[in-house]
């Protein structure tokens, strides 16, 4: 059975997700050890040639897959950088497509900001279930900072799933999966009259959580997951990187106030883009 | 009463930084005393350790049946083997939360947490 990482990478204007993928990469290849193969477009492409990094994603990436970019136009989201607020699209729509994309057997898909800095997924790889995905989201301050809609996906809706690393096997149930996954998003908007969520912005998350919600006969399941999303929010700023530390700045209680804290060997999703893009050269040398 | 208040609040600044470190070791320990092996998942703590001891201590050291985190039943043929590794992963951890935590308790300003 082949082993390997999916990351996927579609720049815009204002994030270089392709530099970015290529830390995440180098990251999770060394606390992994398995390969690591990018999914990205013909314009992130031409942008990785521009700004002379092509050597370097061919070789940090074991495979790069080009396809369709997707058309995510109207899906502009906010990215904070700590206090500061940027719009710019969001490119994800098109995870549903990693079923037909990924050329290994067991696939760990993981986000281009998720910094893999121990060993603790490679605990999964052999576990007896074809769909692993995290299913609690861990703020790094604690439980005074994750509100219903971090669990949930609507008020009424049903506990939500975070995307942000799944793990499976290729096989028919999991082609199920991810076609159901493809449909949610094509009748997103009908999707969230039933499930009463705020449809303003495609989240695989929510994606996600239906189509799981689905295959298991619209009920709750108890059933294998992958272990919560450690994960400081785009408010939370990422300040320096010290010999295997990364400091941050916590935004108290999603304020303007802010509390200082480290992290060390602990896979951590770093939210903040442009805070990773400012201490790029440090974490890299955590590769 | 300023000087005093500025006091308390540089405190209560230093107080939450210690918590949410403490918070994060625990939670770095708990991902370090997770084992996958044979397609389950096991959360090594005490109840596993004395669960597995106690088997061996009744000479069933060979397929034996034990329950994952999630409730799988995993078989496992060799129970020393795997008593070996989970007492190993459990002595390796509990070693480094105690001398992290020791160095986040006698850091005594968010100045020196930041350095542990």
């Amino acid at each position: 059975m082949s082993k390997g990482i999916i990351i996927f990478a579609h720049n815009n204007r204002q994030i270089d997700y392709i530099r970015m993928s290529i830390l995440a990469a180098k990251l999770a290849n060394k606390n992994l050890q398995v390969p690591v193969s990018l999914i990205t477009d013909p314009s992130t492409i031409d942008w990785m040639k521009e700004s002379n990094i092509e050597k370097t994603v061919t070789e940090t990436f074991d495979n790069i897959i080009i396809t369709q970019r997707p058309d995510d136009t109207n899906n502009i989201r906010n990215y904070d950088d700590g206090k500061y607020r940027v719009h710019a699209p969001f490119n994800n729509g098109n995870r549903c497509s990693i079923w037909d994309l990924t050329p290994y057997t067991r696939t760990l898909m993981i986000d281009a900001d998720y910094l893999t800095l121990t060993d603790t997924l490679s605990n999964y790889w052999d576990i007896d279930s074809d769909l692993l995905v995290s299913s609690k989201y861990n703020d790094i301050q604690g439980s005074e900072r994750i509100g219903y809609l971090d669990t949930h996906i609507s008020e009424t809706g049903v506990e939500m799933l975070w995307a942000t690393t799944v793990m499976f096997t290729k096989n028919e149930t999991t082609k199920m999966f991810f076609d159901l996954v493809a449909h949610v998003r094509e009748k997103y908007k009908m999707y969230s009259d039933i499930y009463r969520f705020n449809p303003i912005i495609f989240r695989n998350d929510i994606a996600f959580s239906i189509a799981r919600h689905i295959m298991n006969g619209y009920q709750k399941i108890e059933e294998p997951n992958l272990p919560d999303i450690f994960s400081t929010i785009d408010k939370d700023v990422l300040v320096d990187v010290n010999n295997s530390r990364l400091k941050f700045l916590i935004a108290q209680n999603n304020s303007d106030d802010y509390i200082a804290t480290t992290v060390s060997n602990k896979d951590v999703h770093v939210m903040n883009k442009f805070s990773i893009m400012r201490n790029y050269d440090r974490l890299m040398e955590l590769t | 009463m300023q000087e005093q208040l500025d006091k308390a609040l540089e405190f209560a600044n230093y107080r939450q930084s210690f918590a949410i470190q403490r918070k994060t070791l625990k939670e770095k320990i708990d991902a370090d005393l997770t084992y996958g092996v044979n397609g389950g998942i096991f959360k090594i703590d005490r109840s596993l350790l004395n669960f597995v001891e106690m088997l061996i201590f009744k000479s069933r050291k060979e397929n034996v049946v034990l329950l994952d985190m999630n409730e799988n039943p995993i078989l496992i043929d060799d129970l020393t083997k795997f008593r070996d590794e989970v007492f190993d992963r459990y002595f390796s951890a509990t070693f480094t939360y105690l001398e992290e935590y020791q160095k986040i308790k006698k850091a005594r300003s968010v100045e020196t947490l930041l350095e542990v």
